[in-house]
């Protein structure tokens, strides 16, 4: 076994892991403060790799066309994100975990239709500025140099996601309800305020996700459920509500399934499924959560 | 007592409605009637672990999927007779119920429900990946019923008469003395443990139970669609007796079947002629989550003065809980 | 009495001619000839679908312009979408046929969705006409005699890809390959005809590794790697349509294709048009059935032409190919003089047919139409804005198909 063929992949573990990472980031976020399992968690992701390819094609004559339209896109969804909140997820929090799980459930069917309907069937591609078009050499192995753009973005997110949570007030705020939202509002902080900022910060690092996916191939239908199921074992294995965790753990089943494809390149996913599985099973609140959320 | 009479009386009308189907229509409508009966099933015994049991469970096409990939296998392979091939799906789904019913039951409420998700898809890629024993992603095709269940008329009586009887076991269970203690531990599990009652075990067997009658369903299914592919495995899979119990309404038997009706006809009628058939449905299921907990038979029920206390009862007692975890 | 009785007689066998005569004429009436469509609207395959179902409405709107099939028959036409995946496919196939009452199902995408439903129009005697499914499997073996096959097959197009790798290998000295190819039905039986028959015509080559990535797979990133570590002397992919743009544009972005030959793959027209700004000239790529090697046939001008005026765009092979589904049984139905499926069944067997790629046969083995496979080199041209196939080289059916001993024999294998 080749060193160099196991740096290749370890780094290609690791871009994946990172793409993991920001979508991830968002789920574990809001059912870690609001307990909500946002299944449209993903379908949101894509509306914003979708956003991003509309912003770039208006733009495209314009070489920063592409750096543009990832914030750009990220904003929109983060709109998006505070209507979703208001119109319906404000309706369910006081109702039963079967009938939150199906609301969201269904956001992902109506979404899917909503892309159709808007963007039509057909792939996406977006045409990569010339900075991040080719190949960056490490020691002689390939890499694709968009991927610095996405790891950085990882780790500025990570960085940025644990400033606000351990520096700020309005993070001590969030950490705080995450605890127990009885006592919060028994300081008299509004917990609606604060669940419905929670939720625009999710969905706003979703939009963000999609929109740096959107050049790394093409954009395509079915995307998200793909990878919703993905982002879930991210989050049960870091444990809900950690960032910390879900770095690790999106780290985790990125390098599992980039190196799985060397030794038994069907078995990726089941790897994964039982990892998560396991978890589950001998500690339901991940490798990093907090313990008293059962 | 006169709510058993009450019942009862429109599910004679029902049953010879049924039985005259196929007189009535034509042969795509038989079709879609089959579907209804085997996914209704499926739903069935879904709340079972829902309606009955008191959790959601997002992984329960695993045994549907596992009876459905039984009975093709001994059929394709080993050209079974049909009815040993449905009681194999039973064992097979039950087995598998068991195995993974063990790891599920120690848990509760979300962790519940992503584990059953877990599950559910830990399966899916494994019928998948096992190409040279199930086909993975091709799917088993040629699943032929054997003899005159070829036509649909007769396969639909067979179904009809299959899960009939599906059905009465499974309401023998739920109004049998193991069926309140299930509705017991939905109310509240801490104060049954404390009667005595091994909580864990009879979830067990309540899962094992459901997971067999998932099992038969999807057996059920595979001569019917005469092809059948990994993704019965899938979560999408899984919602499907969710939204059924969930418009029918989780807290009557028949919840499932009515949710069936409804979802299935609501299907085959859309389908003709638009293809935002997910749309069309997340609306419905949005619309009957926001405005609608209870499914249809809670608006039935709220009409028919006899039921509402014990409806009250029921959803009384569940916020208490909520509020306690 | 008599008088009575005749008048009787004479107003009943009138009331009786007139019936018959009323019969007669609602018999004459014009029935339209619901044709359905099986295809991937949404999956994987939405990208050849979309093309190949605006060919479809193209071709029924020529042949209803003129009445419809016998200048009496106007086409209805009922699309369905299979998801990608083949229980949705039957399911969708069934309802074709039981609730619109369709006579021919054109599709699948999918190579599996197509085994799938075969049987099914077997068993309601449905014409069937795939026309972007290529696996072998569709003709090779579980014959159907209501499966017509116009694309030319995995075997055909394994063959020529061969042919031409051979050359190349025997040129430059290639040792050691790798593939990659989709892992599900058309990708398995690419990939496995070219490996057998590669190492039948180029024995010293030898297969180093397989990468088999899902099907839907977006992230190529660990594969590239991967293969790249291994340095083999070429690469054969067998990556499917939507995935194929993925593979291409991350690969490329790893400089790929500059260190590494990568002969043969699929680059349909499809690809040539959508990743015409990305896409590494001078590969040497296979396709199905490009509109530019046969604009010297009228058909093959005039559907440009008109598919073109009507979507503002080049038709893609599969378009082509579905064109070519609905003049095949356009003209089976006229060699039939009927729309009855049975006569038209048996009048379309060995039959000769003009297509827009030419004058082709359907073999009597297997019913698989005797179509090219076509190879070249990506290269800018001044009269389209993509680039096309230079150096073009076409392998024609005949050349390339399995031969029918090997047919007859894998039947009888099956049969065990």
């Amino acid at each position: 076994m080749d060193v160099s063929l196991l740096v290749a992949q370890c780094m290609s573990g690791l871009s994946r892991g990172m793409m993991l990472f920001l979508i991830a980031s968002g789920l574990s976020l809001i059912f870690g403060v609001m307990n909500i399992l946002n299944f449209a968690h993903a379908s949101l992701w894509l509306v914003g790799a979708y956003f991003c390819y509309s912003f770039w094609y208006l733009m495209q004559n314009h070489g920063f066309g592409m750096w543009v339209s990832i914030p750009l896109a990220a904003l929109v969804l983060a709109a998006i994100g505070w209507v979703i909140e208001v119109v319906l997820i404000r309706r369910v929090y006081e109702r039963e975990l079967p009938e939150q799980l199906l609301l969201t459930y269904a956001m992902v069917l109506i979404l899917g239709d909503l892309i159709k309907l808007t963007w039509g069937v057909e792939d996406k591609i977006i045409v990569r500025p010339t900075l991040v078009e080719g190949p960056v050499f490490f020691f002689g192995i390939p890499f694709d140099s968009y991927f610095i753009f996405v790891i950085s973005v990882g780790f500025f997110v990570a960085i940025g996601l644990w400033w606000f949570l351990q520096k700020t007030k309005y993070g001590h705020i969030v950490r705080a309800a995450v605890f127990s939202r009885e006592m919060v509002s028994a300081l008299g902080i509004p917990i609606p305020r604060i669940y419905t900022g929670v939720f625009v910060l999710g969905i706003f690092i979703a939009g963000l996700a999609g929109a740096v996916q959107a050049p790394v191939g093409s954009i395509t239908l079915g995307m998200d459920m793909a990878i919703v199921v993905q982002a879930f074992c991210v989050v049960v294995i870091g444990g809900f509500g950690s960032l910390l965790g879900t770095l690790v753990g999106s780290i985790i089943v990125g390098e599992v399934y980039a190196f799985s494809i060397l030794f038994w390149a069907k078995g990726a996913l089941v790897l994964i499924f039982i990892v998560t599985a396991v978890i589950l099973i001998v500690r339901p609140w991940g490798l990093f959560g907090t313990p008293m959320r059962m | 007592m006169e709510i058993l009479t009450k019942k009862y009386w429109w599910l004679g009308l029902v049953f010879i409605g049924a039985l005259a189907l196929p007189l009535v229509v034509g042969e795509f409508w038989v079709h879609v009637a089959i579907e209804i009966l085997i996914l209704g099933l499926f739903a069935v015994s879904f709340n079972m672990i829902f309606g009955n049991m008191g959790q959601l469970s997002f992984g329960h096409a695993a045994y549907y999927g596992v009876g459905a990939y039984a009975t093709g296998l001994l059929l394709v392979r080993a050209s079974v007779p049909l009815p040993i091939c449905l009681a194999a799906s039973m064992v097979a789904a039950g087995i598998c119920a068991l195995i993974l019913g063990y790891f599920c039951v120690r848990l509760t409420g979300i962790y519940f429900a992503i584990l059953t998700l877990a599950f559910g898809q830990l399966l899916y890629y494994i019928i998948f990946q096992w190409y040279s024993f199930t086909g993975g992603d091709d799917g088993l095709q040629g699943i032929i019923p054997p003899g005159a269940l070829f036509s649909a008329t007769y396969y639909y009586y067979f179904a009809l008469f299959v899960v009939t009887g599906a059905l009465i076991a499974m309401w023998y269970v739920n109004e049998s003395p193991f069926g309140y203690t299930m509705r017991a531990i939905r109310e509240n599990a801490d104060r049954t443990r404390f009667i005595g009652i091994n909580v864990r075990r009879y979830m067990l067997i309540n899962f094992v139970v459901a997971g067999m009658f998932a099992g038969l369903a999807g057996g059920l299914w595979g001569p019917f669609n005469r092809s059948i592919a990994p993704d019965l495995c899938n979560w999408h899979q899984s919602g499907i007796p969710v939204f059924m119990t969930v418009i029918g309404g989780p807290l009557g038997f028949f919840g499932p079947m009515i949710g069936s009706i409804i979802y299935t006809f609501l299907m085959a009628f859309v389908t003709g002629f638009t293809e935002y058939w997910p749309l069309t449905i997340g609306l419905v299921i949005m619309f009957v989550v926001l405005f609608m907990p209870g499914g249809v038979l809670g608006l039935v029920e709220q009409k028919m003065k006899v039921f509402r206390s014990r409806d009250l009862e029921a959803r009384g007692d569940r916020s208490a809980e909520t509020e306690r975890s | 009495m008599k008088m009575r009785n005749i008048r009787v007689m004479a107003i009943v066998f009138s009331l009786v001619l007139l019936g018959g005569l009323a019969s007669l004429d609602s018999a004459l009436a014009a029935e339209p000839y619901h044709l359905g469509v099986d295809l991937a609207i949404t999956g994987t395959g939405a990208l050849y679908c979309k093309d190949g179902v605006d060919a479809i409405k193209l071709a029924v709107e020529e042949i209803n312009a003129q009445g419809g099939f016998l200048g009496k028959h106007p086409i209805k036409l009922f699309i369905r979408d299979t998801h990608t995946k083949p229980d949705v496919a039957v399911r969708e196939a069934k309802d074709l046929i039981l609730r619109d009452k369709v006579r021919c199902v054109l599709g699948t995408y999918s190579s599996a969705c197509a085994v799938a439903i075969k049987p099914v129009c077997q068993e309601y005697k449905v014409l069937h006409i795939p026309a972007v499914s290529n696996s072998e499997n569709i003709t090779k073996i579980n014959f159907s005699p209501y499966t017509y096959q116009v694309v030319p097959n995995s075997y055909m197009q394994a063959k020529a890809v061969v042919l031409g790798v051979a050359e190349l290998a025997k040129k430059k000295g290639w040792n050691e390959y790798v593939t990659i190819a989709s892992d599900y039905e058309w990708g398995r039986s690419t990939q496995q005809n070219t490996v057998n028959l590669l190492k039948q015509v180029a024995p010293g080559v030898k297969l180093k590794k397989e990468f088999w990535p899902r099907l839907g797979e977006t992230q190529f990133t660990s594969y590239i790697t991967a293969i790249m570590a291994e340095k083999p002397d070429f690469v054969i992919g067998s990556v499917a349509s939507k995935d194929n743009i993925a593979w291409m544009n991350q690969a490329k972005a790893y400089g790929f294709f500059e260190k590494i030959p990568y002969p043969g793959s699929l680059i349909s027209v499809s690809e040539l048009i959508i990743q015409a700004k990305t896409l590494t000239r001078g590969l040497v790529g296979l396709c199905r059935a490009p509109f530019f090697a046969h604009l010297d046939i009228p058909m093959m001008a005039n559907f440009v032409k008109n598919f073109r005026a009507k979507n503002d765009r080049y038709p893609s092979d599969w378009a082509v190919m579905e064109y070519d589904a609905v003049y095949a049984l356009k003209q089976g139905i006229e060699k039939a003089g009927s729309i009855d499926t049975e006569k038209v069944k048996d009048a379309m067997k060995g039959m000769t047919i003009e297509t827009s790629r030419g004058k082709l046969y359907f073999r009597q083995i297997d019913n698989q139409l005797s179509c090219s496979s076509y190879l070249g080199v990506v290269a800018d041209d001044p009269k389209y804005p993509f680039p096309i196939y230079h150096d073009l080289i076409e392998v024609k059916g005949p050349d390339s198909w399995r031969p029918e001993d090997e047919i007859i024999a894998a039947r009888k294998a099956e049969k065990k």
